[in-house]
């Protein structure tokens, strides 16, 4: 079952370790295509992950992370656009904006800031709603964020959205995010903070019979997620070279919530591979759907998918449970070494 | 589970490495057409732009190829009406072996999105349709246009209208989720003003409104209205015209070249589709060589007339690339490109394309049509000065 | 602004407000009896138009046979879908089904760009629908009334038939408390069936009146109505169909004075009211206008 926590760091060592080495060997032999379809997949374990805190561990059902992507990718971009490339694109932006000229990983985390701000305003309300109400409140929010990204135009630069942006995200940036929200996650869920909110999920009344301080665990939640959405809207518009107010739409949010249910909410290690494993899929059937000129297959065959999991495995494929996927890759060669 | 998984890595694997081997022969001449397919009012536009270019490409090979007997070979990738999937098909087309230039889209935004890929690649990037004249200026000197600007489209329309309609005041509807749309609305108001002519009231939706009752409305009660200047793409030309003319407003429309698809027929019908006016690529009423030729052709490889100008224009730019290869001798993308700038005079179906002194946008002969009870007529054609 | 401009604008709040209540209905009949909220919803919107497209395009059916057509089309493919997806997960986390619902509507939505393509398409209305006819003032088109009386009359019968007829004395038992309902030898199963069913039929005559009124009509049409139809579920109060009917015509007011009493510039902010309205009223009032406190939602 899960894996017990001082085991945790020496096989996160191993396995990042393991990871960078791979990094290295793609950066240097994939064109610059493959290598963005591994960054996606790398920023949809970020995105997976980081909603399994909201929706895994406290069980608040938030559709929101699209939202908050738009906040942080627009941050991100305008804070890194040269300004006099900003002088052509957003003539009306106020001076004190105009003038900054952020390096990357600076504008990434002030992205990832102003989303988690906006999750802690927005927070404070819709979080008092339940279930169903939650989804619905936090699915509208990507509207209205959409609306404003449209509206603001001196900001936005309205639907026509910003191009042309610097290709910024590289392997390496979205492999070290993964990193840490992978660690972050980990170290979270197995602490104390995590176990409250393990327990909040389990049973609300319980939990703040026994003095826990839901509203503020809540929140807590909400933001954390918020924080490493706005950075992976961050890096994924720096990888597409381009921001619009429809980029981030809540048919994402629906790819994201699948990851986590499918893998079962609360597990990260199920986020992972559903993460690793649809973004794959989605990938392997493009050429396909291209070749049999089926445009739309693809995403169908996924829905499917979703539906059948969903029926036959309705708590997800793990549950909240941590396999030991260090321990059963290396088996083999335990087993060998015996032999 | 345990098999399962295998069995996935190993299919990851296969096709990762199936992905490796795009096959690229050297003898062949790469070419990416980058266009919405699949979904969106664009495909009004892009599927035509598309089908002319494929057109022009199999009309070169079947004359015996380029730089001797080197074949064309044109990769179709969908933008799937997203500019996400644009950028990503760009840098895509970039990483595809010995691609000599990328063409396509038929919007300024679209283009925008995957121009700027082809910038840092140093690949020329030849647009079909989006005629934005800031394109060039905005992404560099790997951007041409095959179009006109819309400068002077939107400039021919508004001297149309005032002198020739003897039009003095305007209503002036915006799509403001549209590079293109914004920058004609600019164009016309500037030219129009400058007339004479009084802008009464202006108003603004997005293009996926489908509802416009209240701006309807709005137009109704603003008194001394003489036209309706509906600047919009094809996904929103014909709802506008269907809801004026259902509220009984029989004033003219005008419009820029977003109308020139049949959704400003089909979608009222023919009854309301009626007093019309948009500008667009000169071919129909040109009776020259190539425009001859291009008609001849079409109907003969697609069994129906060309849709719009846009298939003309697809046409155009697969012919502008083929020629620059020809005049650069080479395949080398930098050579093509230098070529493309220096353009004198290439006779193309929708005018003749020169690129003068690092101006990468042509100066051809704009067509006024005239729509009257569902019939798209030629009105007019205007050749800018200078 | 005059009196007639604002005479003119509430007529087409209306006629919107028609649209969403019948949409609405749907979401909320569903809603109150297996507490799903379907989001293939509005891709059955979806699928009547598509449906009056077809039966006028390609078997030239007269007008109210086109209405019957759809009625049916609606119902046979609300009934496939509970059948198919909803069933099975039935007992499942609230989420469970909420997620299956996406991925149904994302198969439906596909499926259709699939089979009809992506492109927009239109389709002729009998002349005499597009009559103008003038009416106090206004000039109103026969389209637009036959919008508004049609939906009044199917929303008049779906009321005395919930509250008359032995079936619809079962649903509302049924959506009261499923359990003893159950124990009352009610079958649950039939019950959900005739809710799918209903909700869908009328969702998809919702359908085919957009696509009359708009003469466009695309495979991803229904995502827009069938979430703003969903928020005047809430805004009504979910579970309640009076409430449905009173929040699709509340919503369809409110949109489209939003729209054309405040100046241009705010006209944009369209979508962002609408969902900051379902927000405000979660808070305030989160059992919408005429809903029961059957349960906690805040």
């Amino acid at each position: 079952m899960s894996a017990p926590r001082n085991t945790f760091l020496p096989r996160f060592a191993i396995a990042a370790l393991v990871g960078a080495a791979l990094v290295a060997l793609a950066d240097a032999n994939l064109n610059p295509y493959l290598l963005s379809i591994i960054q996606f997949i790398g920023l949809n374990i970020i995105l997976a992950v980081s909603l399994n805190v909201t929706n895994g561990f406290i069980g608040l059902f938030s559709l929101g992370h699209p939202a908050f992507m738009t906040v942080g990718g627009y941050v991100a971009a305008i804070l890194v656009i040269p300004p006099e490339r900003k002088a052509a694109l957003l003539p009306d932006l106020p001076a004190f904006l105009a003038a900054q000229e952020w390096s990357f990983l600076p504008a990434l985390i002030a992205g990832g800031s102003v989303a988690a701000l906006v999750a802690l305003i927005v927070g404070f309300p819709v979080l008092r709603l339940r279930g169903h109400y939650l989804a619905v409140a936090t699915l509208g929010l990507i509207f209205i964020v959409q609306s404003f990204a449209v509206n603001l135009r001196g900001v936005t630069r309205g639907a026509l959205g910003l191009s042309g942006l610097p290709e910024l995200t590289n392997l390496w940036w979205v492999y070290l995010f993964c990193l840490v929200t992978i660690y972050v996650c980990w170290q979270l869920k197995h602490s104390s903070l995590g176990r409250t909110m393990l327990a909040i999920r389990e049973n609300e009344l319980a939990a703040s019979c026994l003095g826990v301080k839901v509203a503020r665990m809540r929140i807590l939640s909400f933001v954390l997620g918020a924080f490493l959405a706005g950075i992976a809207g961050g890096l994924w518009v720096h990888l597409v070279t381009l921001i619009s107010p429809s980029s981030f739409s809540f048919i994402l949010a629906f790819e994201i919530v699948v990851m986590v249910v499918l893998g079962g909410t609360g597990s990260i290690t199920g986020a992972v591979l559903v993460a690793v494993v649809l973004s794959v899929l989605t990938q392997l059937l493009r050429p396909v759907e291209e070749a049999a000129n089926l445009f739309g297959a693809s995403q169908m065959i996924v829905a499917f998918v979703v539906l059948v999991v969903l029926i036959t495995r309705p708590k997800g494929l793990f549950g909240t449970a941590e396999p030991d996927l260090v321990g059963w890759l290396l088996r083999p060669f335990r087993k060998s070494k015996a032999a | 589970m345990q098999n399962t998984m295998k069995r996935l890595a190993l299919a990851a694997v296969t096709s990762l490495s199936a992905a490796f081997a795009l096959p690229a022969l050297a003898q062949d001449i790469n070419i990416a057409a980058l266009y919405n397919v699949s979904s969106g009012g664009l495909t009004s536009l892009d599927v035509p732009s598309l089908q002319g270019a494929q057109l022009k490409a199999k009309m070169i090979n079947d004359a015996g190829g380029l730089l001797g007997g080197r074949k064309i070979v044109v990769t179709a990738i969908d933008t799937k009406n997203d500019t996400g999937e644009t950028a990503t098909a760009a840098k895509r087309a970039v990483s595809m072996q010995g691609l000599v230039a990328g063409i396509g889209q038929s919007d300024t935004t679209f283009a925008l999105a995957a121009a700027p890929l082809f910038q840092t690649a140093k690949i020329p990037f030849v647009t079909s349709g989006a005629t934005s004249p800031d394109l060039p200026g905005m992404v560099g000197d790997e951007m041409f246009l095959v179009p006109f600007g819309d400068d002077v489209q939107a400039h021919a329309m508004a001297e149309y209208a005032y002198n020739t309609l003897g039009i003095k005041t305007v209503a002036v509807w915006t799509d403001n989720a549209m590079d293109y749309t914004t920058g004609l609305s600019k164009y016309f108001k500037e030219r129009f003003t400058a007339l004479g002519g009084k802008v009464l009231i202006e108003d603004v939706y997005t293009t996926t409104d489908q509802d416009f009752s209240a701006q309807v409305a709005r137009l109704q009660s603003t008194e001394g209205v003489g036209a309706l200047f509906a600047s919009s793409g094809p996904d929103t030309a014909g709802i506008i015209i269907k809801q004026v003319r259902e509220a009984g407003l029989k004033l003219p429309i005008f419009a820029g070249d977003g109308f020139d698809t049949d959704l400003i027929v089909t979608v009222p019908g023919k009854e309301l589709s009626d007093n019309v006016y948009f500008t667009t690529h000169a071919y129909v009423g040109l009776d020259t060589g190539p425009a001859n030729e291009f008609r001849t052709a079409y109907k003969k490889e697609y069994g129906k007339d060309p849709e719009n100008a846009f298939a003309a224009l697809g046409y155009d730019t697969m012919g502008l690339v083929a020629d620059a290869i020809t005049r650069a001798g080479s395949t080398d993308p930098v050579a093509v490109t230098k070529a493309l700038a220096e353009t004198q005079k290439y006779d193309a179906v929708t005018g003749t394309i020169a690129y003068p002194a690092g101006k990468r946008v042509p100066s051809k002969p704009v067509a006024i049509m005239h729509v009257e009870k569902g019939t798209v007529k030629l009105d007019t054609t205007v050749t800018p000065k200078g | 602004m005059n009196g007639a401009y604002l005479l003119s604008q509430v007529a087409n709040g209306l006629i919107l407000g028609s649209m969403y209540a019948l949409i609405a209905i749907g979401f909320s009949m569903i809603y109150g009896i297996v507490r799903l909220i379907n989001f293939a919803h509005g891709d059955i919107f979806t699928i009547g138009a598509f449906a009056t497209l077809a039966s006028i395009a390609v078997i030239q059916a007269p007008f109210p046979v086109v209405l019957a057509i759809v009625l049916v089309v609606g119902a046979a493919v609300g009934l496939l879908i509970e059948r198919a997806a909803f069933r099975p997960m039935r007992g499942a986390p609230q989420v469970t089904g909420f997620i299956a619902s996406l991925a149904v509507s994302i198969i439906i939505e596909n499926l259709a760009v699939l089979t009809v393509s992506a492109q927009p398409r239109t389709f002729a209305v009998p002349a005499y629908l597009n009559r103008l006819i003038p009416l106090g003032g206004l000039n109103v088109r026969m389209i637009d009334i036959a919008i508004v009386l049609l939906a009044i009359i199917l929303m008049i019968a779906l009321v005395l038939f919930v509250r008359f007829t032995k079936i619809g004395v079962a649903m509302r038992a049924t959506a009261e408390n499923y359990d003893v309902a159950r124990l009352m030898g009610i079958n649950i199963n039939r019950m959900i069936g005739i809710a799918f069913a209903i909700g869908s039929a009328l969702a998809a005559v919702a359908g085919l009146m957009w696509g009359t009124k708009y003469g466009q009509i695309s495979p991803l049409m229904g995502v827009l109505p069938g979430l703003k139809a969903f928020v005047a579920a809430v805004i009504g109060g979910v579970g309640s169909i009076t409430g449905a009917v009173l929040g699709g015509y509340v919503l369809g007011m409110a949109e489209v004075l939003f729209v054309g009493l405040l100046p241009p510039e705010y006209s944009g902010y369209r979508n962002a009211f609408v969902f900051g309205a379902l927000i405000l009223v979660l808070l305030v009032m989160p059992n919408g206008i005429l809903g029961r406190s059957t349960e906690q939602r805040a």
